[in-house]
């Protein structure tokens, strides 16, 4: 093991790699529509919010291993991926309102139907999933770029 | 039980010692990947899908990742030997549970029985008869999560939220002052 490899293996400065970046180049699109088909999949088959906000999430992990973690956070921000949380709770937590408001239970999509909406009981839970979703996504993303924050020897800010 | 079970069985038992007995920390991890890797495949055996899903993705996928970038920030001395010297004493503790443990097994009815407790519920008749005509979703599972109990899956994703954000702070505090 040469010098250079040993400071990559104990998280020294990032190396980019070719080969990790035209991969990740080329598969992250399918990985976020893969992601976000589990999430809307989900009323009709296995999936759902959790499992698809955690793929989607996945997409910003390999972006940040093949582009380097801090400039990834630079494109991002520190304030979307928390900011994405906080809407998807909201969003949660409205429509259940909504529907309270609208002379129903709380969540209970079917009411929306009288708002014109087709098939109101699906696209409501489709809708929920969604939130959930951008929860996820959200938690994941904030958590990988906290966690690796400082790994590079603390000089982040 | 066919051989292609088994031979995943055979796999998480295998990943599980690995994960307890390696020394190096790293390699622990990556056998700890493999065990959640597995057990997800043991929940799509179980017709548990929408589980599986999520084991492979949190457990095998993000907890993984999560854990190299920690391990990363530690001190890890090279080591001079792969597996740990095993501790009788703990180890004995450990066969003694899952002795305790195991005896509870033959009181579970067998995968896809159809006289089990779960199958043949009031509970889970109404939701398999009723669920497409009251949410219009085919997935029984997703009804059951978001529509009839709705309710709790908010508070799951309200449980995400505050842990993630309490996380969040505290973790950006300590890294960023």
């Amino acid at each position: 093991m040469s010098d250079s490899d040993r400071r990559v293996a104990r998280g020294g400065p990032y190396v980019g790699s070719p080969i990790i970046m035209a991969t990740v180049r080329v598969v992250m699109p399918f990985v976020f529509t893969f992601g976000l088909f589990v999430m809307f999949h989900g009323a009709d088959s296995s999936g759902g919010g959790f499992q698809g906000g955690v793929i989607v999430g996945t997409v910003v992990l390999m972006l940040g291993i093949a582009f380097g973690i801090e400039s990834t956070r630079d494109w991002i921000g520190p304030r979307l991926p928390v900011a994405l949380v906080g809407v998807g709770v909201l969003a949660f937590l409205f429509t259940g309102i909504g529907s309270v408001l609208l002379g129903a239970g709380f969540l209970e999509y079917a009411v929306y139907g009288d708002l014109g909406i087709p098939h109101a009981s699906k696209y409501g839970i489709e809708f929920v999933e969604l939130a959930i979703g951008v929860i996820v996504a959200g938690i994941v993303t904030g958590l990988f770029f906290a966690i690796a924050a400082g790994t590079t020897g603390g000089e982040s800010a | 039980m066919t051989p292609l079970e088994l031979s995943v069985l055979a796999l998480i038992v295998g990943a599980a010692f690995a994960t307890a007995a390696l020394k190096s920390v790293l390699n622990s991890v990556v056998a700890f990947g493999a065990y959640s890797l597995s057990i997800a495949i043991i929940w799509v055996f179980l017709r548990a899908p929408d589980v599986g899903l999520t084991e492979a993705a949190v457990g095998a996928g993000i907890m993984t990742v999560l854990f190299l970038l920690t391990i990363v920030k530690t001190e890890h001395p090279e080591v001079e030997r792969t597996f740990e010297r095993i501790d009788l004493q703990a180890a004995g503790v450990a066969l003694a549970l899952v002795v305790v443990l195991s005896s509870t097994l033959f009181a579970l009815p067998a995968v896809g029985d159809a006289n089990a407790a779960v199958a043949d519920d009031e509970v889970t008749e109404y939701y398999l008869e009723n669920a497409y005509e009251e949410t219009h979703v085919k997935n029984a599972v997703t009804a059951v999560l978001a529509a009839y109990r709705g309710f709790d899956t908010m508070g799951e994703a309200a449980v995400v939220y505050s842990a993630g954000v309490g996380l969040l702070v505290v973790l950006n505090r300590e890294v960023f002052g």
